[in-house]
């Protein structure tokens, strides 16, 4: 078990090294020059103390020397990826990369990435997390409870539902229930995350966040549950129809044994990844979420980084969303040994 | 069966056979080609019994109606988004229309009030709703009368009603109306002093406010000569040749030009400019040098200075149009000035005997009457409006506006109206309407998915097929490149390389073309690992290892044994991916990543309801195509699931 794990921990190292490197290939593409800009700017600082048929040979020297300090004095992206890591030296001789703390720095916030996302990981977490279990609740009775009662009009009903719910754009559910609960019923804000201009404490600062996640979060749970509804159901009827169901109701079992107990460790094999994964997601914040709420999470900052040419918050955000996807992966292969004793993980 | 006096078969009969055969079984091909042939029907027949598995499929799949009429539906939404385009010749990506924004569905834009139809008196209009005055001094409004986002409405106010009113003008959010005592009325939208004297409107610099003696006193309405209005102004000129302006000058900036004008005897309003003539009769005034400057006798035609081609003649009357002006010069010939749009039909040749007597511009075109009572057109042609309805004669007044004309009789009865309609879905907030725009963006939203899904398909299926096919290191290195894709998360790369390659000089055709790659590269691993799996399972099958046993060949095995059996399991996933592209790209350009404006999507076609309040006002620049959206995406996916259910032998039919 252990060696599987540091086999796995080794691969997902390779791949994450291997994609990485090619992500950052393809982000040299996008149009932004930290060192121009800057050397611009100071150049514009000194506009009155150089004479005006010097400024050329001043830019250049700015240039230069902006160009040295963040490492981008050189074409050879392989020398760029490997400063950007933080193994091979700056100019200066230092090495100045991830594997020093540096994780870059955001343009547009001023600041660096690694303090940025504090806030905004922790609001992502905390409405994904209360959004995923609120999912996994609801989706599991329902899916159970319509696999047992398969045929009948209340599983057509939420089949049809879920069927419906699963072929809209997460976008489309978004503003019907935006304009039902804030522009029609009047119940919760359209955006933001507390009372403007409110200084709130303790309580009411809970209870004040609360109100003003309570439209977002009920969102994604309805925007989630479709489709692991759908699944759900499909590998409970799966599960339901195995031989050893049978044999269990020959034996003369209880109904809710037979479900809850037989049935269900079947069904979860199939559902372990789909599990796992949306719990790792709500690291990545929810893009179409956030941005249509104007919720300071993870995908707002991202979209607006994207909007904005933020090369090295890009990066890094990307970069996340890549190690967790690889994680995930991990995480939900282990799973399948605890869940399925017949997976022999330690191959 | 025996066919033992069989005659030779001719080769038509025989491909008709077959083709019975293959679409509908042996049992038709023997009840229809072989009836003569009259067999034991105390028998059974073996052919009424053997079903293939495609066919009992088929048969499952055609017991469920859900799941045809969704196929039915989605041929047809197929048919409607790849030929609708076809019929829609007057369609363009990046048409605007400021006078037509924000219009809900309305189809009466051209019902004129049955009260109305047999005593007109005047019609005017400027924008998406029409007024009419009749004899007996009633005003009447159609069209769409509530205006934009505001509660404001041009319905006729009861003061109105109960008035008798002389003369009548319409604005793009206001209408003006004279009484028979002098009295101005106005009503609508007034934010920007389009009528009356409120706060607003007499403290703003960017406002000139309605004239204190008109707003008080009223007008002496025997001696006005003109009342008409503009975008959001309005004029009356009198007699003496003095004329009152009112409205937005932020609209109309040579406004001030013409305030203190004392000498001028006709005047009208382009979208941007107001235009009149003074008592020389020479020249278009405009306060602006060099603007309307030059003339010409036909759209095509080449522009001269307006003082050699006049050439001693008087311009007697003017009327405008969004960016020209049509000139009725004294020896009853058309001049034109400015600008017309590039549809535009051209200045008729008006036959010889007979006499241009009057002229109305609607918002592009312009509709001549001649003293003949016959009707010409031309100008602008977006919305038919210049396409004059054949065999119309003996009319005595024509009245045109925004897109519309209204031929009337001598007696003052209604005769025929032609030009736009209205709009089924609304238009959005450029003035383009809906329904043309959810055709051609379903024509790219389908396009993206389906090429997306080949594209997925196509790589998916190769690599898959190396994989289970060699196995060994060729299957591990498939797989594990397959699994760094798919845990590449799909929006935000998409985000990122869409906003790169904007950044590169595309033509918006090969943007497009990159979208779909990008999405069908970034989606294959799900098409691989199946079909890896379809072919391991199938190798290892019995009857693979009886065909084997049998000698069959090897390509023989590979196509005609093992790949029907992983097409029904990849057909499943093409209808599923197909939806799920969709669904993906109609995000991206939600987003404004993805397909960008002025090229429609059904997906940045709903950019505009991200905001709240524009989706509750607006609500059907967002209702009809995100349902239609939904709508195919619930077809596809019954589809999808359907064949699935179908196609596994181990679901059962109540499923």
């Amino acid at each position: 078990m252990g060696r599987y794990i540091a086999k796995r921990c080794f691969y997902i190292l390779a791949v994450f090294v291997l994609l990485s490197f090619l992500l950052f290939n393809l982000y040299r593409l996008m149009p932004a020059n930290r060192a121009y800009t800057d050397a611009k700017t100071e150049l514009q600082g000194l506009k009155n103390s150089i004479p005006a048929d010097q400024r050329d040979a001043k830019f250049d020297e700015l240039y230069l020397k902006y160009q040295r300090r963040y490492g981008t004095d050189t074409n050879n992206n392989l020398v760029l990826y490997l400063r950007w890591v933080g193994v091979y030296p700056l100019y200066d001789g230092k090495c100045n990369g991830i594997f020093q703390g540096n994780f870059g720095f955001s343009y547009e916030h001023n600041k660096p990435v690694i303090e940025l996302i504090g806030p905004y990981l922790r609001n992502s977490m905390i409405i994904g997390a209360l959004s995923e279990v609120l999912i996994l609740a609801i989706t599991i009775l329902l899916g159970i409870k319509c696999a047992v009662k398969k045929g009948t009009g209340f599983d057509r009903g939420v089949q049809f539902v879920s069927l419906i719910g699963f072929s809209t754009p997460s976008f489309i559910t978004y503003i019907m229930f935006i304009l039902l609960f804030s522009s029609i019923l009047h119940i919760f804000p359209v955006q933001g995350m507390k009372t403007p201009g409110s200084d709130y404490h303790g309580m009411r600062a809970i209870l004040d966040t609360l109100y003003y996640t309570a439209l977002p979060l009920i969102c994604l749970t309805f925007g989630g549950l479709a489709s692991v509804t759908r699944i759900t159901r499909a590998s409970m009827i799966d599960a339901l129809s195995l031989d050893c169901i049978r044999t269990a109701r020959a034996k003369g079992l209880k109904e809710k044994t037979v479900i809850y107990s037989h049935a269900w460790r079947n069904a979860l094999v199939p559902l372990v990844s789909i599990f796992v994964g949306g719990f790792f997601g709500i690291i990545g914040g929810a893009i179409m979420l956030e941005t249509m709420f104007g919720f300071k999470g993870m995908g707002l900052l991202f979209y607006n980084a994207v909007k904005n040419a933020d090369y090295d918050l890009i990066m890094f955000i990307n970069i996340v969303y890549v190690f967790i996807g690889l994680v995930a992966n991990l995480v939900s292969d282990l799973c399948y040994g605890i869940v399925d004793p017949r997976v022999r993980i330690s191959r | 069966m025996a066919k033992d006096n069989k005659k030779p078969e001719n080769i038509f009969r025989k491909l008709a056979r077959w083709f019975v055969r293959f679409f509908m079984g042996v049992k038709y091909e023997e009840k229809w080609f072989f009836k003569d042939q009259k067999s034991d029907d105390s028998v059974p027949d073996d052919s009424d019994l053997i079903v293939s598995p495609g066919k009992q499929a088929f048969q499952r799949f055609t017991s469920r109606k859900f799941a045809v009429v969704s196929v039915f539906v989605v041929l047809i939404m197929f048919a409607i988004v790849f030929i609708g385009p076809l019929f829609m010749e007057k369609y363009s990506d990046s048409y605007t229309e400021v006078t037509l924004k924000n219009l809900p569905p309305n189809r009466s834009m051209m019902k004129v009030p049955s009260e109305l139809k047999n005593d007109i008196k005047m019609i005017d209009s400027y924008g998406p709703f029409t007024v009419g005055l009749s004899n007996a001094g009633k005003v009447y409004v159609w069209g769409c009368k509530k205006i934009g986002a505001s509660d404001a409405t041009v319905a006729v106010p009861e003061e109105v009603e109960n008035d008798k009113i002389a003369m009548v003008a319409a604005g793009v959010d206001h209408i003006i109306a004279i009484s028979e005592t002098g009295k101005i009325y106005g009503w609508g939208n007034d934010r920007f002093g389009q009528f009356g004297r409120s706060e607003n409107s007499i403290n703003s610099p960017t406002i000139e406010a309605m004239p204190e003696e008109l707003y008080n006193n009223g007008i002496d309405v025997a001696h006005v000569k003109k009342l008409t209005c503009g975008y959001q102004a309005s004029a009356i000129l009198m007699d003496d040749g003095k004329v009152y302006i009112w409205g937005n000058k932020q609209a109309y900036s040579n406004m001030d030009y013409f305030l203190e004008r004392e000498n001028i005897v006709d005047i009208d309003f382009t979208l941007n400019y107001i235009v009149g003539i003074d008592s020389k009769r020479n020249s278009i005034v405009t306060g602006t040098k060099g603007l309307y400057a030059m003339a010409k006798t036909s759209i095509g035609g080449e522009t001269e200075k307006m003082f050699t081609f006049l050439s001693g003649r008087k311009i007697v009357e003017i009327t405008a149009a969004t960016s020209s002006i049509c000139m009725l010069l004294d020896d009853g010939s058309i001049a034109l000035s400015g600008d017309f749009p590039s549809d535009s039909i051209d200045v008729p040749v008006i036959p010889e005997g007979e006499q241009v007597v009057d002229i109305k511009a609607g918002n592009y075109h312009y509709t001549c009457l001649t003293d003949k009572g016959n009707v010409y057109s031309f100008g602008g042609d977006h919305y038919y409006q210049a396409q004059v309805p054949k065999n119309l004669t003996g009319v005595s007044a024509i009245y045109a506006g925004s897109f519309q004309n209204y031929a009337v009789d001598s007696n003052g009865d209604f005769m025929k109206a032609w030009g736009l309609k209205g709009f089924l879905f609304g238009t959005d907030d450029v003035g383009a309407d809906i329904f043309e725009r959810v055709i051609a963006g379903g024509r790219i939203t389908m396009t993206v998915g389906a090429v997306a899904v080949i594209i997925e398909v196509i790589i998916g299926v190769i690599l898959g097929c190396l994989a289970g096919y060699y196995g060994s290191w060729v299957d591990i290195l498939i797989m594990r490149m397959a699994e760094v894709f798919s845990s590449i998360p799909t929006i935000p790369i998409m985000m990122i390389l869409t906003s790169i390659i904007a950044q590169m000089s595309f033509t918006t055709n090969e943007r497009l073309f990159m979208i779909m790659v990008i999405l069908g590269v970034l989606g294959w691993p799900g098409f691989a690992s199946i079909t890896r799996a379809q072919i391991l399972v199938a190798r290892e099958s019995e009857y693979v290892t009886a065909a084997q046993a049998m000698g069959v060949k090897e390509r023989r095995i590979a196509f005609k044994h093992i790949l029907p059996n992983i097409i029904s399991v990849i057909l499943v996933s093409v209808t599923l991916s197909f939806a799920a592209s969709m669904q993906t790209e109609t995000s991206l350009s939600f987003l404004g990543f993805g397909v960008n404006y002025p090229q429609p999507s059904w997906g940045n076609m709903l950019t505009r309801a991200s905001n709240a309040t524009a989706a509750k006002n607006f609500w059907w620049q967002w209702v009809f195509t995100s349902a239609i959206l939904v709508f195919t995406s619930v077809c596809i996916n019954t589809i999808g699931d359907t064949l699935r259910d179908v196609m596994d032998p181990k679901s059962s039919n109540d499923r």
